[in-house]
């Protein structure tokens, strides 16, 4: 598994972006669940080599692109991994009548890091350390609850539970050995080389993974569409789907399974009070660094200089999610420093440590420039002054720079305080959505747009989370004005 | 009174890189109250610069009462806070963030010291006014009076009055020329009024176009020679 593989089940955290432009004539769009990414693309090429409309595909979690179709993105085909979000479509009359196919079947898998111990059974889960699973309403996350529960071992591993992202996102910290185990897709674990397959959870009572395919409503060539689901279901695209791991259903039509989890609604207060606890840590936390970087930036020149510059701000420019890696490659219990922080009792991954770590190094940039900025403004006659006036360079630190750029320093706090709060990408690869411990309202948020019934949840933390960020801007642009008034007052004669 | 015989002079042989050229400044004098006048831009401020310690791009030669200051061979730098010059910018400058009083008292002052010192420049109901609450003459006095309360052992003036109207400032210079002479504490003024620098100084040197030489009429004592360069 690659960083790119990560950030493709990460990275999405707008889910109402249409997934591409408006389909051209004569191709058909395909919205399909993440876990085909490697199968349907053969399958396709496959059809295209027997004269089909030529096929584009844009691969995500069920739960987002389902928003998606009905956002009116102009797509022909839906594949979903989840039959709820394929009735979610149906009862909104986006679906082309009778065209609903179940084309394949998976797996439920529970996956070890390879050399880990590995359970022989949900029974033993329990004695497990970390477990992680995708999003609760991810379907691959719903799935694996049903499992939990149906084994009866839910409710005492609930503690031990992390969850992510999408699947892809669950099987790169397996790989990492970021955790003791996870539940995947078995294709998804035979396409990953460091994980190894402890038990498969299949059984009669559970719901099975099914994918079904059908055509949407709003395509603009719906006869090319039918034909494709029916392609989908047909002897080429069966042994394709078999290769890949999968399973083909002995009998078409979908079938009804017992009872699917409920949604899962975050808690609003728990995520506005992580939110702000995680912001005011992250700023507290960099402080001491945003005046040090911001001064030695602003006042002194050294062999170096523009090195530590673009270090400090790469943040600015790198997808969180990247830094979210680097952070987890850093501080992940595999590493020495996580290994080290983990003997102090600082564990970093999959807890408030770890959101306070992200919201700090992606919030840093702005803190430096902002008080570098401070610092700039500030005369350096200022300083020269006291110095003559007996008073050395540290006092003179104290007593002059610091006032002077005060106003700045709290603007640049405020600054880094409202980007923690915005944390989303760093946060979820290194710390998780975990309920409670690192589920912060952006990533509340975006568990929520997963849930077919969160919307009226969703507008109570859009609000919280917009206010709280206007009013820090606002607290910014005050204090910005104010710093500009301040090292006016004694100039010009 | 101090006798002037205890003040044994200063020099200095100093090269400043500036970005557009560099500026060579040599000079010595013996005597106590030395004005610098001449044309502004000529480097009158840089030469001030150089004696407070702030002037970090000089190298060369400082001595002042005996004692190198700034000397490369020697590997001797008197730091700025080590000299205990009182320096008056030409921009006056007073901490914005602090009032009349607290510029006052900056470098460890009584505050029955400041106030005496702000009775003698005059400044004295402006104690609990912000600077920004002054005109650019009261700042002037203020930022004087600050300079004189950090007990220097060489006060060095910028144009320390030139936005106040004639007789103040003539009064205020003679002020300044009588707490100097009283105290024994060797004065560099810069300026471009012959007035200010008749009033308060000695000797005399002109700095036009980098070259730094005595004034006429107002010849250096002997011992003391000036270089141009």
């Amino acid at each position: 598994m690659n960083l790119f593989a990560l950030a493709l089940g990460l990275a999405v955290y707008v889910p109402t972006d249409a997934p591409a432009q408006s389909a051209e004539p004569n191709t058909l769009l395909v919205l399909a669940a993440s876990s085909l990414t490697d199968v349907l693309p053969a399958i396709g090429a496959q059809w295209e080599d027997e004269g089909g409309v030529p096929l584009r595909f844009s691969f995500d979690a069920t739960s987002r692109l389902a928003p998606q179709a009905s956002a009116g993105a102009p797509a022909d085909v839906f594949v979903s991994a989840d039959e709820a979000w394929i009735e979610w479509l149906e009862v909104r009359n986006l679906l082309l009548a009778g065209s609903t196919r179940v084309v394949a079947e998976n797996e439920l898998v529970f996956v070890v890091p390879s050399g880990f111990r590995q359970p022989s059974g949900a029974v033993d889960l329990p004695a497990l350390g970390r477990i992680a699973l995708a999003g609760e309403n991810v379907p691959a996350g719903r799935y694996a609850r049903e499992a939990l529960v149906d084994a009866g071992v839910w409710s005492t591993l609930e503690n031990a539970i992390v969850t992510g992202g999408s699947v892809r996102g669950v099987l790169e910290w397996v790989a990492r050995a970021e955790v003791d185990g996870g539940i995947v897709y078995r294709t998804d674990a035979i396409a990953e080389p460091s994980v190894r397959v402890a038990f498969s959870f299949s059984t009669e009572r559970l719901r099975p993974v099914r994918y079904f395919a059908a055509a949407l409503a709003s395509s603009s060539d719906t006869a090319a569409a039918r034909s494709f689901v029916g392609y989908l279901e047909g002897a080429e695209s069966a042994s394709a789907f078999r290769r890949s791991g999968f399973l083909i259903p002995s009998s078409a039509g979908p079938t009804q399974g017992p009872g699917a989890a409920p949604a899962a609604i975050p808690s609003v207060a728990s995520a506005i009070r992580l939110s702000l606890i995680v912001a005011l840590l992250a700023t507290l936390v960099g402080l001491v660094p945003a005046v040090g970087l911001g001064w030695l930036l602003a006042r002194h020149d050294f062999a170096g200089k523009t090195v530590v510059s673009t270090v400090v701000l790469a943040p600015l420019v790198i997808p969180p999610v990247v830094t979210g890696f680097l952070l987890l490659t850093l501080l992940g219990r595999q590493s020495a420093l996580g290994a080290a922080l983990a003997g102090l009792g600082l564990s970093v991954p999959f807890t408030v440590i770890g959101a306070t770590i992200a919201a700090f190094v992606v919030g840093l940039p702005l803190y430096v420039l902002s008080v570098r900025g401070a610092f700039e403004a500030v005369d350096p006659l200022y300083e020269e002054l006291s110095w003559t006036l007996g008073v050395p360079p540290r006092a003179t630190f104290r007593r002059i720079s610091i006032p002077l750029a005060l106003p700045g320093i709290a603007a640049g706090a405020i600054l880094a305080f409202a980007r923690s709060l915005g944390e989303f990408g760093a946060t979820v690869v290194l710390a998780g959505n975990v309920e409670g411990s690192t589920r912060t309202i952006a990533l509340a948020v975006y568990t929520l747009l997963e849930a077919p019934g969160g919307r009226g949840t969703t507008w109570t933390l859009v609000g919280a989370s917009v206010a709280l960020s206007l009013l820090a801007l606002f607290g910014y642009e005050a204090l910005s004005r104010r710093q500009r008034r301040r090292v006016r007052d004694d100039h010009g004669l | 009174m101090v006798s002037e015989r205890a003040f044994r002079g200063w020099s200095l042989d100093v090269r400043i890189p500036l970005s557009e050229r560099v500026l060579a400044l040599s000079m010595a004098t013996q005597k106590r109250t030395v004005a610098i006048v001449g044309p502004s831009g000529a480097g009158k401020s840089t030469l001030l610069r150089v004696l407070a310690g702030v002037e970090r791009r000089a190298t060369g030669t400082v001595v002042v009462d005996g004692t190198p200051w700034l000397d490369p061979e020697g590997g001797v730098l008197l730091q700025p806070w080590e000299r205990g010059v009182g320096w008056v910018p030409q921009e006056a400058s007073l901490f914005p963030h602090l009032s009349v009083r607290e510029n006052l008292r900056y470098a460890g002052a009584s505050d029955e010291a400041a106030r005496e010192a702000a009775g003698l420049l005059e400044v004295d109901h402006l104690l609990d006014r912000r600077p920004r609450r002054l005109s650019g003459g009261e700042r002037q006095r203020v930022a004087v009076g600050r300079a004189l309360l950090a007990r220097p052992t060489l006060l060095l003036l910028d144009e320390p009055f030139s936005a106040l109207d004639r007789p103040l400032r003539d009064k205020l210079a003679a002020t300044v020329r009588g707490w100097v002479d009283d105290r024994g504490v060797p004065l560099v003024l810069v300026s471009h009024d012959e007035s200010d620098a008749e009033i308060l100084a000695d000797e005399h040197w002109h700095l036009s176009q980098g070259v730094l030489q005595p004034s006429s009429g107002t010849a250096p004592n002997e011992g003391t020679r000036g270089r141009a360069r």
